[in-house]
């Protein structure tokens, strides 16, 4: 479950072959359109079939002598009508369905995801799951939409005539019809290959769909450091794989294409041969022989079709596949079953988390009062961060348990839990939403808690200094804020829900002093029942908390009382003393 | 200094927003202009293309040779029981048919390499534009709609070529032939018979356009999908911490549903020509018969003539059948390639331009009545003037929101002043060459941002000079940079794996990583945007030491709210609703930060 062995983004692939439902099993919710899909293919080629007949008709009662205009005008003007209303009627169930099947797709994926574990989302990497969501989509409309119908009719034309071929004369019949099985041969092998590759190509989509993220977000350092150059040539690299990846899945269907033609093309050549053989002996008429001719036509015609579809098929199923990867994936289950209030006493008892090998906390035990403030200072990368995930349940310790007065805290509900515990966040998390939608981002937020969240962060005066208030928009990644802004919209937020428990992330890293000091004051005066832990630099601010907790190397070094700690712990001396300096200017 | 103050009155505001962009003017260039402008492109595929054309107008007249020969075969040996005969036309078939195995082959492979080709110096294009671009085009413009532009919509215009193209050009070939054959045998009739394809012209002409447009409705809201999934993604511990996975969910489905009713629109859109086309094959055909049987009955044509002439007709009309599906997806091409040379047609706002040379200053950083304004916001800065000597230590401070980390990217150019001049060593910074610039300036942005890799390859990020260095020699300069102990937090020191999302590695960790990358550069003047916020005290003295190691030389700008980090400064300017002050000293500036009016 830890973030940072998640160099590969395998998810667990569910090759247990066999039981993996292929691609056609996708169409069983959707059979009542699917049938009638198929209905309106069949009608509307079924008809098509008839229009040489009422050619052939009109010309042979004309030379008979007997033509009766207004009878071939009105079968043909039905014919070509009725042909006109099926091929619309097919094409719209077609887009119809294939929409439907991926809306649902997308639907079901979305509500996967939804449900997932923070730790998942990291795992799988967000690159991947949106290539899901988009690309992968795409290919199993595109089956939908095309291969799907194709495929069917054309199974049902090549049936049909095979059984037309055999009732003509068995012998020739057999000996064209054996090129199905070959060319069912060569298709076997080729998708057989193709699979990896169209795999394998998906995969690269994902990088590239990395690559691009990582140069959208760290687009102003590449304009800092000037190095848009070695940017594309980054791109330019996993993008001459994925040209290579795709001249390679060409190479097979560039080849498996023609050998297709080229099998059916020597029926044709049979047919000349052996049949003209028989014709020359007597043991088939000219008659048949000429309607053996024009039925092959038929039969090849369909081939080649299912040809050119096999290319959508093998990348649906590809994608298919890595869709249901998704879907298959477990999921966290609500454990959770108590409703009640929490009041706010914690009691971190010998936690331990590790990255992989790498422990991260270790044996980490305090306890909080509620309605107490507990302050968390330590050096960089102490734990201190995933300490706070672990109180907010964003992960699970590997060891030891973390207790929400007396229960622990997977036995809560999480509509619950996460509606008693605000958390600001470190890094700025900002959606392209107005400002009200971003603070108010639970909807139990009334406008009074709304209120008391904006002034307790000190945001009225910017909100009031907006053309538009709170319903200003505010732009994705918050790029139209300053650092500050955003960490007090991320506080504003985390109070809108009135939380028993606050847990703050060293939010007032960029908050001026001054602001700082109002936050801290308002927060006293407007939460007063409020559980606060805050993980932070500065010491001053936090003197007078109940209880800090000094983190070091994932350990607990000291706890206790500002004016002890002084005295007792050297390390926590130490980086009092690093901030003594200006102490004398701060209030 | 002048006494004449040029205002350069900025024309630099530019809207990059790709979805709000007005297409008016040249947007609404025709199918044949924006094609040509895609070909050229593609130009070194040229004789690639004429090679491909060659292929597929072989194969085409093979594939008409082959019905030739067999009705021959019949005529001549069949039906006068000459087996030989049959045998060697056999052969000769057979032979046609290994020739047109070999030029399929190619066909396909040339084409299908165009294509992929194509693609890829597509997205080449579209991802060096995109680094052309300034930031203000990524404040405009949502990570997943731009990644939709690169992948799905280049993908939708390759589709055409690698798939649809061949068949395209192969129907074309066909129908040409068969219409001018139809013209030759009988004129009236002929035109008679074609009369239906020339309303089938009309129609598309017609309804291409709408046709297009829906298609161009249906990328724009796949981009919008494409960028609530990326946005939801990358929050997605909000959204968990404040257990608003209904959120996601919501809108998601929101973006789906819109999604959905667009494709579905574009999906029947472009399936209205293959129904039209196929009526109008039928129509043809009923023209013929009931025309043809009047010529007769007239005596001006004959039953054969009909018989071979309703061949032909077929011969044009299936031809015009399959173009009705390519010529959806010609559709669907020409509205991807719109979005894409709509962003292959931005241009940067900041060109390198020569010095206007109006203001003279020794100062290494020098700002003249400098005024800023985002696009469509207020003014940020207004009439900022200051200047930085090379070797000293500035700090500004001042409340959020106060116009101080848009002073730092005026310093490294991120954006162009609105107004006023920004002189970097006595010129105008916009005369230099990027890589001058950056070599120059330092910048600790805000936000550390990683890309996915090494600690080794991100303290190099942009670092030409030591990039091939071996890991003895770095950790010499590192050492030498005094650096090491700040390497030495990273369990596997520079073969430390980091990621761009994903908390392994905590913030402050990320600002050491990004503060490494900054001095080994050796800026001449180097900023720190509030770039140790979260580092703590007892590192940051370390940070401070490293920063009085670098050369004398170096100007250095500090951002920040902590005191104890400014307090060192040789100047400190206050900076506050959009103008920078000068504090006297350091009390001066604590007094302003504390006691003055914060209007932010």
């Amino acid at each position: 479950m830890n973030a940072n062995t998640m160099s590969k983004p395998t998810i667990k692939p569910s090759d247990s072959t066999g039981s993996k439902p292929g691609i056609f099993s996708l169409l069983k919710p959707y059979s009542g359109i699917v049938i009638l899909l198929i209905i309106m293919s069949l009608l509307g080629s079924g008809i098509n079939m008839l229009i040489p007949k009422i050619i052939a008709k009109g010309i042979d009662t004309f030379s008979a002598g007997n033509f009766d205009r207004a009878l071939i005008v009105y079968q043909f003007t039905g014919a070509a009508a009725g042909i006109f209303l099926f091929t619309f009627l097919q094409n719209i169930f077609q887009t119809y369905a294939a929409e439907r099947v991926a809306k649902d797709l997308r639907t079901q994926l979305s509500d996967k995801i939804s449900r997932q574990s923070y730790a998942y989302i990291l795992k799988s990497n967000p690159s991947r799951l949106l290539t899901n969501l988009t690309s992968d989509i795409d290919s199993v409309k595109m089956f939908v939409s095309q291969a799907f119908v194709i495929i069917i009719s054309s199974v049902f034309v090549i049936v049909g005539t095979s059984v037309l071929l055999i009732l003509i004369n068995w012998k020739l019949a057999l000996t064209v019809i054996s090129i199905v099985p070959v060319i069912g041969g060569a298709f076997f092998i080729v998708l057989r290959k193709v699979r990896v590759l169209f795999k394998r190509s998906r995969e690269i989509i994902d990088s590239l769909n990395k690559i691009i993220n990582e140069s959208i977000m760290g687009s102003a350092l590449i304009r800092v450091l000037n190095s848009q150059q070695p940017e594309s040539i980054r791109f330019l690299e996993t993008n001459l794989v994925s040209r290579n990846l795709g001249l390679s899945i060409l190479r097979l269907f560039a080849t498996l294409v023609p050998v297709i033609m080229f099998v059916s093309n020597l029926a044709v050549v049979t047919i000349l041969a052996l049949g003209g053989h028989f014709v020359v002996t007597g043991t088939m008429s000219l008659g048949n022989f000429a309607a053996f001719n024009s039925y092959i036509v038929l039969l090849i015609f369909p081939i080649m079709m299912i040809g050119f579809m096999s290319n959508i098929i093998a990348q649906a199923s590809a994608s298919y596949s890595r869709i249901n990867d998704v879907l298959d994936s477990q999921l966290t289950d609500e454990t959770g079953t108590i409703e009640s209030k929490i009041r706010g006493d914690i009691d971190v008892k010998d936690v331990s988390l590790f990255y992989g090998d790498k422990p991260i906390l270790k044996n980490v035990s305090f306890s909080v009062k509620a309605g107490s403030k507990t302050a968390i200072i330590g050096p960089t990368a102490a734990g201190k961060s995933q300490l706070l995930y672990l109180l907010t349940n964003l992960m699970s310790p590997d060891s030891g348990t973390i207790e929400f007065d007396g229960i622990r805290a997977d036995l809560y509900t999480k509509e619950m839990f996460h509606s008693q515990i605000g958390f600001v966040f470190q890094d700025s998390v900002i959606f392209n939403m107005s400002l009200r939608e971003n603070i108010a981002f639970s909807d139990k937020v009334t406008d009074e808690s709304l209120d008391k969240a904006i002034s307790t962060a000190e945001l009225s005066d910017f909100i009031d200094s907006l053309p538009q208030k709170l319903n200003t928009v505010v732009s994705e990644r918050g790029t139209s804020l300053s650092g500050g802004q955003k960490q007090r919209i991320m506080l504003a937020r985390a109070l809108a829900i009135n939380p028993k428990i606050l847990l703050l992330d060293d939010f007032t890293s960029r908050v001026d002093r001054k602001t700082e000091n109002k936050i801290l004051c308002n927060l006293l005066n407007n939460y007063p029942d409020l559980t606060l832990i805050s993980v932070t630099q500065k010491i001053s601010p936090v003197r007078h908390f109940e209880q800090i907790v000094l983190l070091m190397e994932g350990e607990v070094i000291a706890t206790g009382k500002h004016k002890d700690l002084k005295e007792s712990s050297p390390e926590y001396a130490q980086i009092y003393s690093s901030q003594r300096s200006t102490q004398h200017y701060e209030l | 200094m002048p006494r004449f103050i040029v205002h350069n009155e900025a024309p630099n505001i530019m809207n990059y927003n790709l979805n709000q962009q007005s297409d008016k003017s040249e947007q609404k260039a025709s199918n044949l202009a924006s094609l040509r402008k895609l070909i050229s492109l593609i130009g070194e595929e040229r004789i690639n293309l004429i090679k491909a054309f060659v292929a597929i107008f072989v194969n085409a007249v093979l594939s008409l040779l082959g019905p030739y020969l067999i009705g021959y075969t019949i005529d001549k040996y069949i039906q006068n029981r000459e087996y030989h005969g049959v045998l060697v036309f056999s052969a000769i078939l057979l032979a046609l048919y290994i020739v047109a195995f070999v030029v399929n082959y190619l066909q396909m492979r040339m084409m299908g390499g165009i294509g992929q080709r194509m693609l890829f110096s597509l997205r080449n294009a579209v991802f060096k534009k995109l680094q052309e671009l300034p930031v203000d085009f990524f404040n405009q413009n949502k990570a997943g709609d731009l990644i939709s532009r690169i992948n799905n919509d280049t993908d939708k215009v390759n589709q055409f070529f690698s798939q649809s193209l061949m068949q395209f050009i192969g129907s074309i070939f066909t129908m040409t032939g068969a219409g001018i054959i139809l013209l030759l045998i009988n004129l009236p009739l002929g035109i008679a018979a074609l009369s239906p394809a020339f309303i089938v012209w009309i129609f598309t002409r017609f309804i291409s356009p709408w046709v297009k447009r829906v298609n161009a409705e249906s990328m724009q809201s796949t981009g919008e999908l494409s960028a609530e999934i990326q946005e939801s993604l990358v929050n997605f511990k909000v959204i968990v911490a404040f257990n608003r996975r209904d959120y996601f969910r919501k809108r998601f489905e929101v973006a789906n549903h819109d999604n959905y009713s667009k494709s579905v629109k574009a999906g029947i859109a472009n399936n209205v020509f293959t129904p039209v086309y196929t009526l109008a094959a039928n129509l043809g055909q009923l023209i013929v018969l009931a025309f043809g049987i009047y010529l007769i009955v007239r005596g001006h044509f004959t039953v054969g003539l009909l018989i071979s002439f309703i061949a032909y007709v077929t011969n044009f009309y299936n031809p015009l059948r399959q173009l009705a599906a390519l010529w959806a997806s010609f559709q669907i091409a020409m509205a991807a390639w719109d979005r894409i040379s709509l962003l292959l047609s931005l241009e940067t706002n900041l060109l390198v331009v020569d010095d206007p040379q109006c203001i003279q200053s020794d100062s290494f950083m020098t700002f003249r009545n400098v005024s800023f304004r985002y696009p469509n916001g207020k003014e940020v800065l207004h009439k900022v003037s200051f200047d930085l000597e090379r070797g000293k230590t500035y700090a500004f401070v001042g409340p959020t929101g106060g116009g101080k980390t848009t002073t730092a990217s005026l310093i490294a150019r991120l954006y162009d002043a609105t107004r006023g001049f920004v002189l970097l060593d006595g010129k105008d910074i916009r005369s230099y060459p990027p890589e001058v610039r950056s070599q120059k300036i330092g910048f600790i942005l805000q936000e550390p941002f990683l890309f996915s890799g090494t600690v080794r390859e991100n303290i190099l990020y942009g670092n030409t000079p030591y990039r091939n260095l071996t890991n003895q020699q770095l950790s010499e300069v590192i050492a030498e940079a005094k650096l090491e102990s700040l390497l030495e937090r990273f369990d596997n020191g520079l073969d430390t794996v980091v990621q761009t999302a994903g908390d392994g590695i905590s913030l402050g960790q990320k600002q050491l990583i990004a503060f490494m990358r900054a001095v080994l550069r050796k800026p001449e003047l180097l900023i720190l945007d509030e770039a140790t916020a979260n580092i703590d005290t007892v590192t940051e003295q370390l940070l401070d030491c490293i920063l009085k190691n670098l050369p004398e030389s170096t100007t250095r700008v500090i951002i920040a709210h902590r005191l104890n980090t400014i307090e060192n400064a040789d100047q400190i300017f206050f900076v506050n609703s959009g103008k920078v002050i000068l504090a006297g000293s350091f009390k001066d500036a604590v007094d302003l930060l504390l006691h003055g009016k914060n209007e932010s």
